[in-house]
């Protein structure tokens, strides 16, 4: 499992020149596999132009080599920070944000030079220029936290702080006016001019930072066992207030913002960090029963969370997959006439669907890729995953074991909101699909937690420092 | 914390498992299901993507194909003799469709379970996709003919002419028609607009008279009432009954008489032969033989010739013909002629003289001859089916016997046809229905009539709404319609 108890060729001093060549930090897998991404992707962009016209795409040439440039960028800043890093991880997010760039210039060709169909909300002119521009701050953010965070135990010092700033950039669109924040019923976005912010999406990471820290150093009291219940040790009745106070928080969300998904997701990523840091079965329970009574009563008190649930429930009954259903629906359609193996790239009618671009954009590429492609865009999110999953086990210290395990955990769990929801399988919340959806806030805040997740693995597959021997052998030399 | 990592890992793996699951089902085991579900464009601009399938008549003429026109909608559908098939094709717009077009939807397109072999091989070999072609049992001489007379007439009406044989439908006009290629635009504003004008004109050019309308059966119903009498045993033709020239109904103020009050038969006896009374169309002849019958009776006669069945198809909808129970004696009188609720649509006519000319056994009308594969194979070719046997062959006989009369004999309501085509007997019977509040309408012209020219034979049943009399209005169309068959033949 571990690739720390393999690492055994020596090398100097443990902390290895980025020039040398480095056999067990596998970048040269990683930069074989970023070869494949980029082809996969520029495959992709071609079939598009091809499909809709039957000529490659206009401006192709430029964009795959921005994208080509942006990524030769984040690997040598991997070779460079975090060398022993998982082979996997900036190759599976390269190819889902190609795709995702992809899929944008598909839409925003619809309508254009005489391509059929028409958006419910046009994509502009520049839609894929401007998603590439967001892949290049994203990488940014990426090479970024690789630089700031080079240990990931340094965050912990920050706990608190981790705290406060995502406990403001949640609350903020609740605070301003609805004419700046809201979108579609749920108040989740800054709007600046023709720039909108989600900060939920920078959020996600801060709490999960924050959690790491605050159930690393309480978690030997929230372990205590307090009374027996079916076989159950329930926690003690006054160690109940963190929890407590997330569920509220997750409801205050649901409430004051309507976002049932972000929600579920940030309960989800709590009690999931909760269980790992104390392994106490009865806290996934208490939260879990938590989240369904508040979620069943908030359907219940509240009309747009109610609505939800009627839609999963009777999406085509009577008027509403004219109405209510309409978009759900749409996606539903989409996918069954992309069939088993789609009506490739530019050939389908995704743009049928509202909002396409955003929330629904599995439902494009289950069109247009069909049952096949997106089976393969599910196994990309659930590699990363599992390697993010692996890395937490691979890693020694606990803060850093909960954090990797949470963030792992909060990735497949939006994945699984999202496309469980668009897909009718759980009822719809609107969220952001990873790398995908058209969109900054999420790509940038995706980039930065596969940086997270890097330099967690970075850690844990580092080989620890050889004893000293000799001293001349084993100055620790600062990387420059 | 391994164990609780180790756990969640399990956990993730049935979530990610739920996800692809739930995308199998979706793609691969609902994607026809979801094909048919309310508002579902996608599907409905995908049939215009490729090429439906033609329709044709039984003598290869086509009357239905899709043309490419370029576009969102790739290709458009075009009626070449619109009106004049219009009541069998039916019309494929982009919201909905009707007739042949619509109860033949999944061959047209191609989305039958029986194409669906030769579609994966038309996918691997990359041939365009086609619908199957739908050859009808239409005679285009046979449909030309009925359209033309009717059009002549400039009344509403209905023709429909069977192969007694087997119950193929050899012709199915109605006037007035509409044109289905107003309805196959491809411009949906436009559409509106055709449809809503179709749907307020008072001329109702979208009812399908042929099938779908019933009217009055008249004095055409005394085939049945006699059949119901020959077949209790105590009658035939030559059997004497009374027929007076005015009858006071029981419990009734009405006084029926015969047609202009005349005097029925030559006996001056107040009697006339069953087969006199048919050939004059005596009404107060038939009125007393109902009455002796009974309601139930005749009930179950007219059952046998296919009234009061909600379920037939051609595969097209038909609307029910109706014979309903009445007890009281003056009702039975009046149904026994054809008139009170007695109603029919011009195939159930049709379908009354082709069980005369087939020996008394009824066969199942039905408008398709087969389905033709895009590669040119059957795919679906319907064997004809009996419906029932109202009557015995000798019945049969007899009831034949007093429909030439109809034709041949100089006193015969249909007489002046007697030699309109050379060399072939035309048996039949006139109808001439009272209609409307206190029968204040025109009278619904109607006649039935079969004939042979030792090779084809045809039955046919014409109805013309305010024709006045069967034989003025009715007959001479289903003489054009017997002589464009037979003599074509």
């Amino acid at each position: 499992m571990s690739s720390v108890a393999t690492s055994e060729e020596p090398t100097l001093g443990g902390m290895p020149d980025s020039a040398l060549p480095m056999p067990r930090g596998r970048r040269r897998t990683e930069a074989a596999m970023l070869i494949f991404a980029v082809a996969l992707v520029a495959f992709a962009y071609a079939n598009v132009g091809l499909g809709l016209k039957g000529t490659l795409p206009a401006g192709m040439a430029e964009y795959m080599i921005a994208f080509v440039v942006l990524l030769a960028i984040a690997h040598l800043a991997v070779r460079r920070l975090a060398p022993w890093a998982d082979p996997l991880l900036l190759p599976l997010a390269a190819t889902l944000n190609g795709l995702g760039i992809v899929m944008t210039y598909r839409l925003q060709e619809v309508g254009r030079d005489g391509n059929p169909g028409t958006m419910s909300v046009p994509l502009s002119s520049s839609a894929t220029l401007i998603q590439i521009v967001y892949t290049a701050i994203g990488i940014g953010c990426f090479v970024g936290v690789l630089a700031l965070v080079r240990e990931p135990r340094v965050l912990q010092r920050y706990t608190y702080i981790f705290g406060l700033v995502g406990i403001i950039l949640l609350a903020m669109p609740a605070l301003l006016p609805a004419g700046i924040s809201e979108v579609q019923g749920a108040k989740i976005q800054i709007r600046l001019g023709s720039f909108t912010l989600q900060p939920e999406e920078f959020a996600k990471l801060a709490l999960a930072v924050s959690f790491a820290g605050y159930l690393v150093a309480k978690r030997d009291v929230l372990s205590l066992a307090g009374r027996r219940l079916v076989g159950i040790d329930l926690p003690r009745a006054r160690d109940l207030g963190p929890v407590l106070i997330a569920w509220g928080a997750s409801l205050l969300l649901l409430v004051f913002e309507s976002d049932i998904g972000t929600s579920a997701l940030f309960m989800g990523l709590f009690v999931a960090m909760l269980y790992i840091a104390t392994q106490r079965t009865s806290w996934l329970l208490i939260g879990f029963l938590l989240f369904v009574a508040g979620a069943y009563s908030a359907s219940k008190l509240f009309a747009h969370v109610g609505e939800r649930f009627q839609i999963w429930l009777h999406p085509f009954a009577g008027s509403n997959p004219f109405n209510n259903a309409y978009q759900l629906v749409q996606g539903l359609y989409g996918m069954g006439s992309g069939g088993i193996l789609g009506k490739g790239l530019g050939a389908g009618q995704p743009y049928l669907t509202p909002l396409v671009q955003s929330d629904f954009v599995v439902t494009a590429f289950g069109e247009e890729l069909g049952m096949t492609g997106l089976m393969a865009i599910l196994l990309l999110y659930g590699l990363i995953v599992q390697r993010g999953l692996a890395a937490s086990i691979a890693v020694k210290d606990p803060f850093s074991k909960v954090l990797a395990g949470g963030l792992a955990f909060m990735l497949a769990l939006q994945i699984f909101v999202i496309v469980g929801g668009v897909t009718r399988l759980i009822p719809l919340t609107g969220i952001t699909t990873p790398f995908l959806s058209q969109g900054g806030s999420s790509l940038v805040a995706s980039w930065m937690m596969i940086a997270l997740l890097m330099r967690l693995s970075d850690t844990a597959r580092r080989p620890p420092p050889q004893p000293i021997q000799d001293e001349g052998m084993t100055q620790v030399v600062n990387l420059p | 914390m391994n164990r609780a990592l180790r756990r969640i890992s399990i956990a993730v793996l049935i979530m990610f498992v739920a996800l692809l699951a739930n995308v199998n089902y979706l793609q691969a085991f609902q994607a026809g299901n979801l094909t048919n579900k309310p508002g579902n464009s996608r599907a409905f601009a995908a049939q215009f993507q490729y090429q439906r399938g033609e329709i044709t008549t039984a003598d290869g003429k086509i009357v239905a194909q899709s043309k490419n026109v370029g576009g969102v909608y790739k290709y458009q559908r075009v009626y070449p003799q619109g009106l004049e098939y219009a009541s069998a094709t039916g019309f494929d717009s982009l919201y909905s469709a009707s007739g042949i077009e619509a109860a033949e939807n999944s061959y047209l397109t191609g989305n039958s379970s029986k194409l669906a072999v030769r579609n994966v091989i038309d996918m691997i070999t990359n041939k365009p996709r086609k619908g199957a072609t739908v050859q009808l049992t239409l005679d285009s001489n046979a449909q030309n003919a009925a359209w033309n007379a009717l059009q002549g007439t400039g009344k509403a009406g209905a023709v429909v002419a069977l192969n007694p044989q087997t119950g193929a439908i050899l012709a199915m006009a109605s006037y007035p028609s509409y044109d289905p290629n107003q309805l196959a635009v491809l411009d949906g504003t436009q559409l509106n607009k055709n449809d809503q004008a179709l749907l307020r004109d008072p001329n109702q050019p979208l009812l399908n008279r042929a099938t779908n309308v019933t009217y009055p059966p008249g004095s055409t119903f005394k085939i049945v009432t006699s059949s119901a009498a020959f077949t209790s045993g105590n009658d035939n033709p030559n059997t004497l009954v009374d027929a007076p020239t005015s009858l006071q109904l029981p419990q009734s103020s009405t006084r029926l008489i015969n047609n202009n009050g005349e005097q029925c038969g030559t006996l001056g006896n107040g009697k006339a032969t069953i087969i006199t009374a048919f050939t004059e169309s005596c009404n107060t002849a038939f009125a007393n033989i109902g009455m002796q019958l009974g309601s139930a009776t005749l009930k179950a006669m007219a059952e046998k010739y296919g009234f009061n069945d909600p379920g037939l198809k051609l595969p097209t909808s038909v609307a029910q013909s109706n014979f309903p129970l009445e007890p009281a004696l003056s009702f039975t009188a009046m149904s026994a002629i054809g008139q009170k609720d007695d109603t029919v649509t011009p195939l159930q006519e049709a379908m009354l003289s082709a069980t005369i000319a087939n020996n008394g056994t009824l066969m199942k009308p039905y408008l398709v001859q087969q389905v033709q594969a895009a590669d040119l194979s059957i795919v679906d070719s319907p064997a004809p089916t009996v419906l029932s046997q109202p009557v015995s062959p000798a019945v049969a006989g007899q009831i034949k016997q007093m429909m030439l009369s109809v034709v041949n004999s100089p006193d015969g309501t249909a007489a002046a046809f007697k030699n309109a085509i050379p060399g072939v007997q035309i048996a039949g019977k006139t109808g001439t229905a009272q209609n409307g509040v206190n029968n204040s309408g025109l009278n619904d012209a109607v006649f039935t009539c079969f004939a042979s020219n030792g090779n084809r034979s045809m039955a046919v049943g014409v109805i013309i709404q305010g024709g006045g009399y069967g034989a003025a209005a009715a007959a001479p169309i289903a003489v054009d319609v017997l002589k464009a068959y037979l003599e074509n033949g």
